[in-house]
């Protein structure tokens, strides 16, 4: 037992002291090693070393050095300054251009150990600190920004004397990205930096290092925000307003190019009257009273005459064989009394006639200036009624021719005016029957505007100064070219007497019984007679149309019987054949409005008349005779002679 | 060539209404002549030194303090505080004998790249700017180079001991000493240059 114990005390021991002697291994401590030196501003300088292992004894470390061409052997004089394991060396100590040969030795109790030794020249190993007072500022260069960065050297550097001269670099990054932009800067403190992002943030940081040295360490960053100086949405802007302006330049191009047919587009000229003979001025000058009278035409529309009195002048000429002197003898005063102011209308009145008919009227001219001549010569011959006679005669004619105002009046036809005329005087029936066949008389009478009220009849026995007046003033009253302003009494009876050819020997007898004087004005109304039929004798029976009152609107009224109103032809023997037909209501296509109750008689005429400026056949003569006619070119029909002889 | 003309225009202007500006200017070119001759012994050091081998390099570690340099007979401010105690005529001075004692020295560097010759050359231009600084802060006084007749010492000492083995470490010992003398005019020089500027900001 004994035994045993004393084993293990001795295992014991031996235990303890192997443990012993492994925690209580000491060596000499390991080699140091100089890590660097650096110098500041190349006036002092600072070399650190880190130490090996200590060898588990203190071990305690020191630096020693040896200049060149010295063998004298300095230590540290500083190793508190600069921090653990570090010996500073300051102004007094440090000697440029001259090389330092530096050791580190570390000891402890077992021994020491020396670094390896490290040559340096304090030239070579700056290292400055880093600039200071680092500023950024963001200036303006015409509306665009840009950071202006400036700097301090550190204040350790010596850079005014020039002892270390020092050239410095920069660096910008904008805050969300990773990558520095470098930027040398030289010697000089300030830099500029140009093409910011718009309301970016950067950061700036600057460092140093002199001509031969080393780096310095960056310095504190510097935060900047550029502001927005770019707006968003001025770059739409400027392009919608160039893209406008584009739009407005083609337009404009095209409108220039088609400005014309735009024009007509959107104004389209207004068509000028086209009314042949119509004079254009007369729109210029605004009075809207010329402007109307010259549309009217005389003649033209006939607002009251019945439908046969529209310029239809149906002559019914009676030739007698016996009266040929007096027809010779009237034929002068024809050809003199025919002349009278022309008519002065052109072609485009309407009154186509007038063509002819101033050719007519040119004659009579010459013919009557003759007359004149005569007259002079004759002087005095003759009885004053006897030259109102003549004179009335001569105007009758020209009026007469004047106031024809049925076309394609021939050259053949003024022939046959004296034969109208001449046999006038003979027959002086009674009045009473010239009232009569007045009333019965189909007159071509012409529209009420163009006659006045005014009932004056023409009596050429009696040649009174009112038949003349009537004459005359109808014929003034009815052409308009006429200048001669006084009024009329013309009756248009009168005057349809005077225009019918054949009718003017019942016409005046018409007329005679309406020499009783001018009668009041009253409208025109028109006596038609209405031929019944024609007797084995060649006479033609007349038959009265009574026309009502109201006439005005329609054609209420129609006569009895058959109408006898339309000529149908001229047969072999000269004679005159009539067309009846059946008066239809509604055929009355005059406004006759002027119509009153005078007792005249309206002609109805059964053929529709499409206008009224066409002649139509409203009956005109009631001459019975077996003269021998002659056709109209147009539907009229001349009778060399008429003879009235009314029968009823 | 252009820079003796610029000089000997310069000069011929003598002391003129404005020498500040005229010194002004040549210290910069002085400046940054010397400038170039320092970088380019830097250059030259560095290249040799990469030719070398990894065991060489060690040795020339140690080798290294035990020669001196050819100019070491110049006194010259080792600190700034000596530096800025020297008047500028005794650092244009320093700077002009250091140059000197290069001259022809140069000669025998290898050049790498740079023609032998090059160095000699601007060392020499280098030289006579210096001394035109010189005659311009002396206000006419003449200027002689004292170390004159010392100079054939320095290439006694230059080719003694130079043996093949001996041959790596005195071209290397050369160049160090040469890039060592470049740095030491051109610190002086700037100096100088910056006492006699106006201006407080000497780095502009």
């Amino acid at each position: 037992m004994m035994k045993t114990s004393a084993e293990v005390n001795l295992l014991l021991l031996l235990l303890v002291f192997t443990l012993h002697v492994k925690g209580m291994r000491y060596s000499p401590p390991g080699k140091p090693a100089l890590t660097r030196c650096r110098s500041p501003e190349k006036e002092t300088f600072t070399c650190w070393w880190e130490s090996g292992s200590d060898g588990g004894l203190p071990t305690t470390h020191a630096l020693f050095y040896r200049k060149e061409n010295s063998e004298a052997v300095y230590e540290c004089p500083d190793y508190r300054t600069a921090g653990e394991n570090s010996c500073f060396f300051n102004k007094n100590n440090t000697s440029i251009w001259v090389s330092y040969n530096i050791t580190v030795v570390a000891s402890n109790a077992l021994g020491s150990t020396f670094s390896d030794p490290v040559d340096i020249d304090v030239v070579y190993i700056v290292k400055p600190n880093h600039p200071e007072m680092v500023t950024v500022t963001v200036l303006e260069d015409k509306g665009w920004p840009f950071l202006r960065v400036s700097w301090e050297p550190p204040h350790k550097a010596d850079t005014r004397s020039g002892w270390i001269t020092l050239i410095y670099e920069l660096r910008v990054k904008l805050e969300e990205e990773n990558d520095w932009e470098m930027h040398l800067a030289g010697q000089q403190k300030m830099f500029n930096i140009f093409s910011l992002r718009s309301g970016g943030t950067y950061l700036v940081q600057v460092r140093c290092k002199p001509d031969h040295g080393f780096w310095s360490e960056w310095s504190s960053t510097s935060y900047i925000k550029v502001p927005d100086y770019i707006q968003r949405e001025k770059p739409m802007w400027v392009l919608i307003t160039c893209f406008c302006a584009f739009i407005f330049l083609i337009l404009t191009w095209l409108l220039h190019m088609n400005g014309h047919s735009l024009k007509d587009f959107i104004l389209p000229p207004v068509p000028g009257p086209k009314i042949r003979g119509f004079d254009k001025q007369l729109l210029k000058n605004g009075k809207s009273d010329e402007i109307f009278s010259s549309l009217v035409v005389s003649g033209f529309p006939p607002t009251t005459s019945p439908n046969c009195e529209d310029l239809l002048v149906e002559y019914l000429e009676v030739y007698v064989p016996e009266e040929q002197e007096l027809m010779e003898e009237s034929k002068d005063l024809h050809d003199i009394c025919l002349k009278s102011e022309g008519c002065t209308s052109d072609s485009d009145s309407g009154r186509g006639s007038c063509d002819s008919h101033t050719l007519l009227m040119d004659k009579f001219r010459e013919a009557k200036e003759e007359k004149r001549q005569r007259d002079q010569e004759k002087s005095r011959t003759g009885t004053e009624d006897q030259r109102q006679q003549k004179d009335w005669e001569e105007e009758g004619l020209t009026y007469a021719y004047e106031d024809m105002v049925s076309p394609n009046i021939s050259s053949g036809r003024v022939e046959t005016w004296p034969s109208l005329f001449s046999p006038l005087p003979q027959y002086s029936s009674s009045r009473h029957s010239q009232k009569s066949s007045l009333e019965k008389a189909k007159k071509h009478c012409f529209s009420d505007s163009l006659f006045p009220p005014g009932s004056t009849s023409f009596s050429l026995d009696q040649g009174g100064q009112t038949t003349m007046e009537a004459i005359r003033s109808s014929n003034r009253e009815f052409s308009l070219r006429i200048k001669q302003p006084h009024l009329l009494h013309s009756h248009t009876q009168a005057r349809c007497q005077l225009q019918a050819h054949s009718e003017v020997n019942i016409s005046s007898i018409g007329c005679k019984q309406a020499l009783g004087g001018l009668r009041s004005p009253a409208p025109h109304s028109a006596e038609y007679v209405e031929v019944q039929r024609v007797n084995e004798e060649n006479t033609v029976l007349l038959q009265p149309v009574e026309s009502g009152h109201g006439h005005i609107d329609g054609c209420s009224q129609l006569p009895l019987g058959k109408d006898y109103s339309r000529v149908q032809g001229v047969d072999r023997y000269n004679r005159l054949l009539l067309k009846g037909e059946v008066p239809q209501e509604g055929d009355c296509l005059y406004d006759y409005q002027d119509m009153t109750g005078d007792g005249t008689e309206n002609c109805y005429t059964s053929s529709s008349v499409p206008s009224i400026q066409k002649p139509t056949a409203c009956i005109h003569t009631v001459i019975m005779g077996h003269d021998e006619m002659v056709l109209a070119e147009n539907g009229y029909i001349d009778t060399l002679t008429a003879r009235t002889l009314p029968n009823y | 060539m252009e820079k003796v003309v610029l000089l000997l225009s310069m000069l011929s202007l003598g002391v003129s209404s404005q020498p500040i500006t005229d010194v002004q200017r040549l210290f910069s070119i002085a400046v940054s002549r010397v400038q170039h001759l320092h970088l380019l012994a830097q250059r030259l050091i560095s290249d040799f030194e990469s030719s070398l081998q990894t065991e060489e390099q060690r040795q020339l570690n140690k080798i290294f303090l035990q020669d001196s340099c050819n100019s070491d007979y110049i006194i010259s401010p080792i600190d700034k505080h000596e530096t800025q105690r020297s008047s500028v005529l005794k650092l244009l001075s320093i700077s002009y004998r250091l140059v000197e004692c290069w001259e022809f020295p140069s000669r025998s560097l290898s050049g790498g790249s740079a023609p032998r010759n090059q160095i000699s050359r601007s060392l020499t231009e280098l030289k006579r700017g210096i001394v035109l600084l010189i005659t311009a802060n002396q206000d006419g006084a003449e200027f002689f180079p004292e170390s004159s007749p010392l100079q054939l010492a320095p290439y006694g000492n230059f080719y003694q001991g130079l043996g093949a083995d001996e041959s790596l470490r005195r071209t290397y010992e050369l160049l160090a000493c040469f890039k060592k003398d470049m740095h030491k005019v051109e610190t002086y020089l700037t100096v100088a240059k910056c006492r006699l500027s106006p201006e407080a900001n000497c780095t502009l």
